[in-house]
């Protein structure tokens, strides 16, 4: 897969040479939008005017802008033309998991499957996940349909990384039409990302250190330590050779220059409020430039991360109840009960607060817009709503003279709605991603927007009802628990019970070709904590990791019961 | 209760924000005048009729008939008995990670990383008259992490919680813990095994111990190098790489980390005790010890303390020596002793404990008091400021409402640094409180279920407790 993406890589890069103006597409495409509304977000509304798209760029927009005679016309009566949406942080265009074999042996970087393949970083000298070398433009190969259900929640542009891994590498802004990094690539080398737990492909349950969340932190620190001497030494050497012992070669260690020296972001993934304070005191402790992505319970740290003057990628991914309580389960914990009200007042909050944020979704594309409005219900304004997916994400990233606005010059990514967004059952109708237009999947949401991925794995392998066996290898420890699924088309729901109490499934999705997430609170002896599942269904076995905040990775596998 | 300290956790998270994080001033509580109360002061005798004056976080006055300072909280102590707050010396409470088990040498790890100050056994344990907490890395390698000392300040943010100028430490482990991870004989389906990590026996442990100090040393020496050739102005130098695991072994050496060794067998801590001598450091506390009371004199000599349970015993081989009489028969031999709870729910009655040792060894009154408190300090190094309630120490103390060496006492207050951190009357209109809430939570939208599936109406809005204060309970 990699060396074909390569070969396609220097495919098109001769392609650019020979034609640099036409990044993209060989076909001219000039398209005028009549009639419609245009919110640029960088400035006012339009109500009523023409916006036209020329060669993948804006050319033009405003109340009285002539047509030019080589445009397709699109009338855009009842139309509402927005900037594309920007997901500000995810895991799209990345390749899914490889089907985890069962009985797979863990091999050198541990776990097997997955989600995310290994990146590859064959020389490193780094324990197994802490490879800061890794980077996503290596590893992005988007499978047929993997922007659909993104493209249907309205976005153009996506800030992609690595799935897995303490260190997850470089990441990339991509536009979300495309099949090769040629194609997708807005800005890379954009972030270094990390996270406090290996999860997945590199070393999940597999072993070898660090094996735990204190273990993450100690290989940080030693890394970032261990980085800053490579600068000092090599530095030394630079300045003059003779009679110094050549410094050994790091690409791990001369990876995290740029990061020690402020120059690149290091976006941290971090949810719950203590994850975030460790999270900003690990950066003040080295003196980092950061990001927090996730920040669930971020509008809880609001004072501390306008202090720290700290931006938060959010995820717009609320939780809420989805099942009905079993007749027989425990009352839910009042944490849980009140995460679900609070959270949707969190962007208003951290608005107040002067915290700098911009959305993502998640993954949870399907109830994207919902969730946005319900941010606005709970306080935020339209206006702030929108800069939040467009203007915001795109100065941080800096890419704001690219995309982000409706302005003559920049990227022609446009989200075009039925309607004004806001207005509750509004849907994407259309999106243009480079100055073309993309087909979006209407509405029925989810099993349809997911429709297109793994068509060529052989379909979907039914539905997933009943009750399944299941094993965790978590905390050092194996605990049996039971499943019973419920699914009804796209919607993953049920409970688990077993060693941790028995809890409700939460925020469940299943893709037809079998991938499933979803969360759970498991009973932990210092109470519920929240576990997010993430597997494949596939030849009737479940397998997959489940991701604890506070601890090590770990793994699950299941089989149907009887 | 539950406002008052929301409302000064957000105060103090910004205090935590602005002052530096590493630091942080313990914050000034209001005056508290405790009336009239039976005084267990653990290292000058009981006073019976005593107020105690609380000011600025410390134990301002004690005595009788004391003026009560203007803006003072009064609170009637007849009939009452005022100890010090109880310090646990094992624990793992509010720790998100236990163990890092991959190696056999994870002393770069730090309990203090992975705090989680919200953790409701927190609560609990300061219903039970817990105040301080030694938390312990797990037991699953030879050198574990590193410990952090806290006081249970709930409500406040970790870094609050930390006490400041503690001296740090760090945990070993040695006997069947250790040699267990290797028999793991469970295969998952689809899982790799586990793979086998050295060492696999008693001996492997002294020379993983052994090899680490070893290393230690070198370490040491090449940094005493540098910075010998530093000091004479060399040119051209780079400091050496900081080595994360060798660091705090140094420590060790240079006596500025305390030694906690899990142990059980006597031959196992005979060993730790002459290799510590050998390398030229003290190891600060034997931790379960089970088999202590064998080779007392020698603990005594070495000057370690040792930390067990009162009465847990037989639950694998090489705690199948252990008697009840371990605690007393190390007192009478000069061992600075503790009982400790590795356990949060026995965290919330280790009163329990340490009155049975009364029973089993005929400790005194005051004897008892002092394995879980005084002895505990003694063992964290912070004597001089917790443990006993003397003019001049940190204000941790806790107001019970029967001796607290009877099953039938629990506290009314548990006072932290002079501000009340658990109050019986203050809990029960937490419960009230918690109950209204989770009524009105359930009632809103995003806890029903979707398309009108049952709901959850119904589910009887009386909240669940919220602690299960110690004592009287059984």
């Amino acid at each position: 897969m990699v060396s074909l993406l390569r070969f396609a890589g220097a495919v098109t890069s001769f392609a650019i040479i020979a034609s640099p103006l036409v990044a993209q597409r060989s076909s001219p495409a000039v398209y005028a939008i009549t009639n419609a509304r245009l919110v640029p977000v960088s400035a006012p509304a339009i109500e009523r005017g023409t916006l036209v798209v020329r060669n993948g760029l804006i050319v033009a927009l405003g109340a009285s802008v002539a047509v030019p005679a080589d445009a397709r016309v699109i009338d855009g009566t009842g139309l509402t033309v927005y900037p594309g949406f920007i997901d500000a942080y995810g895991t799209l265009g990345m390749p899914s998991p490889a089907p985890a074999a069962a009985g797979a042996a863990a091999g050198g970087r541990g776990g097997g499957g997955a989600p995310g393949a290994a990146p590859s970083a064959p020389n490193s000298t780094q324990a197994s996940g802490l490879q800061p070398e890794v980077a996503v433009v290596n590893e992005l190969g988007p499978e047929a349909g993997a922007f659909s259900a993104a493209n249907a929640a309205g976005f153009t542009t996506a800030m992609t990384g690595i799935g897995n891994g303490v260190f997850r590498g470089s990441s990339a802004i991509i536009n979300l039409d495309g099949t090769n990094v040629s194609e997708l690539i807005v800005r890379n080398d954009m972030a270094q990302q990390l996270a406090f737990s290996r999860g997945g492909g590199r070393g999940g349950g597999g072993g070898g250190f660090p094996g735990s969340l204190f273990g993450v932190f100690a290989a940080i620190r030693q890394e970032l330590l261990d980085a800053q001497r490579y600068r000092e030494v090599s530095a030394a050497y630079a300045k003059n050779p003779k009679g110094m012992v050549r410094p050994a070669y790091d690409p791990s260690l001369a990876a995290l220059q740029p990061v020690l020296a402020r120059q690149q972001i290091l976006v941290m993934a971090a949810n719950s409020q203590r994850e975030i304070e460790r999270a900003l005191d690990l950066a003040k402790e080295f003196n980092l430039r950061v990001m927090i992505a996730g920040g669930s319970e971020a509008y809880k740290v609001a004072d501390r991360l306008k202090a720290d003057n700290v931006p938060v990628l959010l995820a717009i991914n609320f939780p809420r109840r989805t099942t009905a309580p079993a007749a027989d389960a425990e009352p839910e914990a009042i944490r849980v009960l009140r995460e679900r009200v609070e959270a949707p007042k969190g962007p208003a909050v951290l608005q107040a607060a002067g915290v700098t944020y911009a959305f993502h979704s998640g993954g949870a594309f399907t109830d994207f817009l919902a969730n946005v409005r319900r941010a606005v219900t709970a306080g935020l304004s339209q206006e702030q709503a929108l800069r939040a997916m467009t203007t915001v994400p795109a100065q941080l990233f800096g890419v704001a003279d690219r995309v982000g606005a409706l302005e003559p010059g920049r990227i022609a990514n446009l989200t075009i709605t039925k309607g004004d967004l806001f207005a509750a059952g509004t849907t994407v109708s259309q999106l243009f991603v480079d100055g073309h237009p993309v087909t979006v999947a209407q509405a029925a949401a989810a099993p349809a927007a997911a429709g297109g991925r793994g068509g060529g794995r052989g379909g979907p392998p039914g539905e997933l009802q009943g009750e399944w066996n299941a094993r965790l290898a978590f905390d050092g420890a194996e605990h049996d628990v039971t499943f019973t699924f419920r699914q009804e088309n796209a919607v993953l729901a049920g409970v688990l019970e077993g060693s941790f109490g028995s809890a409700e499934l939460l925020d469940g999705t299943i893709a037809p070709d079998g991938t499933f997430r979803f969360a759970a609170f498991l009973m932990h002896h210092d109470g519920p904590e929240r576990a997010q599942f993430s597997g494949v269904w596939r030849d009737g076995v479940l397998t997959g990791d489940l991701a604890v905040p506070g601890h090590g990775a770990s793994r699950f596998t299941g089989s149907q019961g009887h | 209760m539950a406002t008052i300290h929301e409302g000064l956790m957000t105060k103090s998270a910004l205090l935590v924000a602005m002052v530096a994080c590493a630091a942080v001033l313990p914050a000034q509580a209001p005056a508290t005048l405790i009336r009239n109360a039976t005084v267990l002061t653990v290292t000058k005798g009981t006073l019976p009729a005593t107020d105690v004056l609380l000011q600025d976080g410390k134990i301002a006055a004690i005595g009788k008939n004391l003026t009560t300072p203007s803006g003072a909280m009064v609170i009637d102590g007849t009939g009452k008995f005022l100890m010090p707050g109880i310090i646990d010396p094992h624990s793992h409470m509010m720790s998100d990670a236990t163990n890092e088990g991959s190696l056999s040498v994870t002393s770069m790890v730090r309990i203090a990383d992975v705090l989680n100050p919200t953790a409701p056994n927190i609560y609990r344990a300061l219903a039970g008259g817990t105040t301080m907490l030694n938390i312990l890395h797990g037991s699953a390698n030879t050198i574990g992490g590193q410990n952090a000392v806290v006081k249970l300040k709930w409500g406040r943010p970790a870094q609050a919680m930390l006490v400041p100028g503690a001296m740090p430490g760090i945990k070993f482990a040695l006997g069947e813990n250790v040699t267990r991870k290797n028999s793991n004989t469970v295969i998952v389906q689809g899982q790799a095994q586990a793979p086998r990590r050295f060492p696999t026996s008693r001996m492997g442990q002294e020379v993983v111990l052994r090899d680490a100090f070893t290393r230690a040393r070198d370490y040491q020496a090449t940094w005493a190098d540098y910075r010998a050739r530093l000091a004479k102005k060399e040119a051209g130098l780079i400091a050496p790489r900081r080595d994360l695991e060798l660091e705090p072994l140094v420590e060790v050496l240079e006596g500025k980390r305390y030694v906690h060794a899990h142990s059980y067998r006597a031959d196992e801590m005979l060993m730790l005790l002459n290799l510590a001598d050998e390398f030229g450091f003290k190891v600060k506390t034997l931790q379960h010890g089970l088999e202590g009371y064998k080779i007392a004199s020698e603990i005594a000599k070495h000057g370690a303390g040792l930390s067990t349970f009162a009465d847990s015993w037989g639950y694998k081989i090489e705690a199948y020596d252990a008697i009840a009489y371990n605690v007393a028969i190390l007192m009478r031999h000069g061992v600075v002793t503790t009982i400790n709870s590795d356990d949060d729910g026995r965290a919330r009655r280790l009163n329990i404990d340490a009155a049975k040792m009364m029973r089993y060894g005929g400790l005194t009154e005051d004897e008892a008091l002092r394995i879980i408190t005084y002895n505990g300090a003694i063992q964290l190094g912070l004597q001089d400021r917790v443990g006993s309630i003397e003019v001049g120490k940190e204000a941790d103390v806790v107001l019970w409402n029967a001796h607290p060496l009877s099953v039938y006492a629990s506290p009314d207050y548990t006072i932290i640094d002079g501000e009340v951190f658990f109050s019986k009357e203050s809990d029960q209109k937490m419960r009230t409180a918690r109950a209204t809430e989770r009524a009105e939570l359930e009632k809103a939208e995003p806890n029903q279920a979707p398309s009108g599936r049952g709901g959850a109406g119904g589910r009887g809005g009386a909240g669940a407790p919220t602690a299960t204060p110690a004592g009287g309970v059984r």
